[in-house]
């Protein structure tokens, strides 16, 4: 295989196999605290609950 | 307050994200990811090619991903899971309605036909498993064998209907998972069939590198240099960009209407960005990557440099069909080899034409509140006569003058209306504001820029090309179509019929879409009310039952 074939193949393989990790990964880390999935909680944390002025 | 027609019908939701964009991604995932890819490619510059085809994937087809979700999630907001309701809800104007009938004839075109080429692998998975063509090891048997299944009445290896019972059997299926609804049919066959899609091709790409080689022992490799290796001279060609943008935009699904049917089933709190990013990315992995490992490298093994070209010239449907099982039949496992390959493009065709029917079933039910079982059906029932004229009418090329007006330049068409909507009547602000609801990523702001001139302009270049060097052409009757080839003599007749037929889908839908607004009585300047959000989303939780 020659070199500029090589070059080529490797560059549109980086490219798209990177789009596809790099979007698949921010999709599971926005799920990983409202996922339907199961992957994490079914609601996300509701703030203040567990910090609130009333558990000192 | 809402309409008839908006509180009646309850609407549908995906059970997951991930499901979501499988089903998405199965839907753009087609035959042409691993059957047309690899020979445009290797016919329009090798490496070079992949310059015009990764800036058309940028500035075509990504912005017209999230201007089809857009338009579809935008129309779930007034549940309108159809193109007239979509088109109505971004341009208060009666035109709008009729302008999105074009999204009810495409799609019903196309399952007909789509369905008969889907029952070819489906077939053809059957008779690898029993080495029904072992034997045919030359060019010229096995195109006969493929003609006599095409050919109906030709009989001299299959009978008559043996292409009938496998088309039956592809719509039936198809129709059955459609009838079961979005996130127990759709989604569920995108959740097993995507993976299966997958791993078939990945097995297959793997196997083909170690091919041998055969009369000709030239490398597999050697089909990647084939496929990949750059010739510059040919990028101030005008054609290359064409092809390069075609082929952008015919692998990602757009201008069909059922992107923006699966995404109306999505809430203003979902993302579509990233979705939208996820689901194009899935489908270029699954063309550049495995597509271009499989059909051609094992081409090339086989039949030496020269032959693939030959090949991949006469057509990408014998380049599947007749050469792949020439290949197969020379290896050890043949029959196993054989029917994955047919099953991953049975696989990527059902995963796609489960998403064709879904915007008239959309429409019949969000209008008239006809059950989706019983739309389903009748609409299976509708393409299956329709299919049985693409089966027929096969020699006539009655299937190829389909494919052109409906699959090929009606998808052009339709995307260039959808783009002028969103993007200019819908105002670039509301769009962008749109697109952004919920949005798990900032769009670069260029991409507004190149979504309001650039992707518009990209289109309507290839629209006045297309136009010009085919359409008009065709419309004469003077050259061939796409993959039909020339029209064939005495065929005439059934081009017209077949063209006369398009035209008569299209005013019995502009019909049904004025009965529709006259019965819900939709004021078309006032615009449609928008619905509850909680019914929309992919929470399974918030989905309403029926």
């Amino acid at each position: 295989m020659s070199p500029g074939a090589l070059l080529f193949m490797a560059l549109a393989w980086i490219f798209v196999l990177g789009l596809t990790f790099w979007s698949f990964a921010r999709i599971l880390r926005a799920q990983a605290h409202f996922a339907p999935d199961g992957i994490g909680p079914a609601a996300p944390p509701v703030a203040g609950r567990a910090e609130g002025p009333g558990h000192g | 307050m809402p309409s008839d027609a908006q509180t009646r019908q309850s609407n549908e939701a995906w059970g997951s994200r991930i499901g979501l964009i499988l089903a998405m991604a199965g839907n753009a995932v087609g035959l042409g990811n691993f059957l047309r890819f690899p020979g445009q490619a290797a016919a329009n510059g090798g490496g070079s090619f992949m310059i015009p085809y990764f800036i058309a994937f940028l500035l075509l087809g990504i912005p017209l991903m999230w201007i089809e979700w857009g338009i579809g999630r935008n129309g779930g907001r007034f549940r309108k899971g159809h193109i007239p309701g979509m088109f109505g809800a971004i341009w208060k104007h009666p035109a709008a309605k009729y302008l999105g009938v074009i999204g009810l004839v495409i799609p019903l075109v196309v399952l007909s036909y789509y369905t008969v080429l889907m029952s070819w692998t489906l077939a053809f998975t059957w008779f690898s498993i029993t080495g029904d063509y072992w034997g045919l090891t030359t060019q010229e048997q096995m195109s006969g064998y493929l003609t006599s299944y095409q050919v109906i009445g030709d009989g001299s290896v299959h009978a008559p209907w043996v292409p009938i019972f496998f088309f039956v059997l592809s719509l039936g299926s198809t129709i059955w998972v459609l009838s079961r609804g979005i996130s127990a049919g759709i989604e569920k066959l995108a959740r097993i069939g995507m993976p299966i899609l997958f791993v078939f091709a990945l097995v297959l790409a793997v196997r083909v590198m170690f091919l041998g080689g055969g009369e000709n022992g030239v490398s597999p490799v050697q089909g990647l240099q084939f496929i990949y290796q750059p010739d510059f001279s040919r990028m101030d060609e005008p054609t290359v960009w064409l092809a390069a943008a075609g082929q952008i935009f015919f692998t990602l699904s757009v201008g069909m209407g059922t992107l923006q049917t699966y995404a109306s089933y999505l809430s203003k709190k979902d993302d579509i960005a990233l979705s939208g990013v996820a689901t194009a990315a899935t489908n270029e992995t699954a063309e550049v990557v495995l597509g271009g490992s499989i059909a051609i490298p094992a081409a090339v093994a086989f039949f030496g440099v020269a032959g693939a070209m030959q090949v991949a010239q006469s057509g990408s449907f014998n380049l599947g069909f007749v050469s792949m099982p020439i290949v197969f039949q020379s290896m050890p496992f043949g029959q196993v080899f054989g029917a994955m390959w047919f099953g991953l493009l049975f696989f990527a065709g059902i995963t796609s034409s489960v998403a064709m029917a879904t915007p008239i079933v959309a429409f019949y039910r969000e209008e008239f509140g006809y059950r989706r079982e019983t739309v389903s059906w009748i609409v299976g029932l509708v393409a299956f006569c329709f299919g049985l004229l693409s089966i027929f009418w096969f020699e006539y090329g009655f299937i190829w003058e389909w494919d052109y007006w409906a699959g090929t330049f009606g998808l052009a068409v339709m995307a260039f209306v959808e783009v002028v909507l969103f993007m200019w009547v819908f105002k670039p602000e509301t769009a962008w504001e749109s697109i952004h609801q919920g949005a798990d990523i900032r769009i670069p702001r260029i991409y507004k820029f190149i979504m309001t001139y650039v992707t518009p302009a990209y289109l309507g270049v290839i629209l006045l090309w297309w136009g010009a060097t085919e359409a008009l052409p065709f419309l004469r009757l003077e050259g061939g179509r796409g993959a039909g080839g020339a029209i064939p003599e005495g065929g005439e007749v059934y081009v017209h019929v077949s063209r006369l037929l398009i035209l008569a889908i299209g005013v019995f839908f502009a019909i049904m879409v004025r009965i529709a607004w006259k019965r819900n009585r939709y004021d078309d300047r006032a615009g449609f009310v928008e619905v509850e959000d909680t019914f929309l989303g992919t929470i399974p939780g918030r989905e309403v039952a029926r």
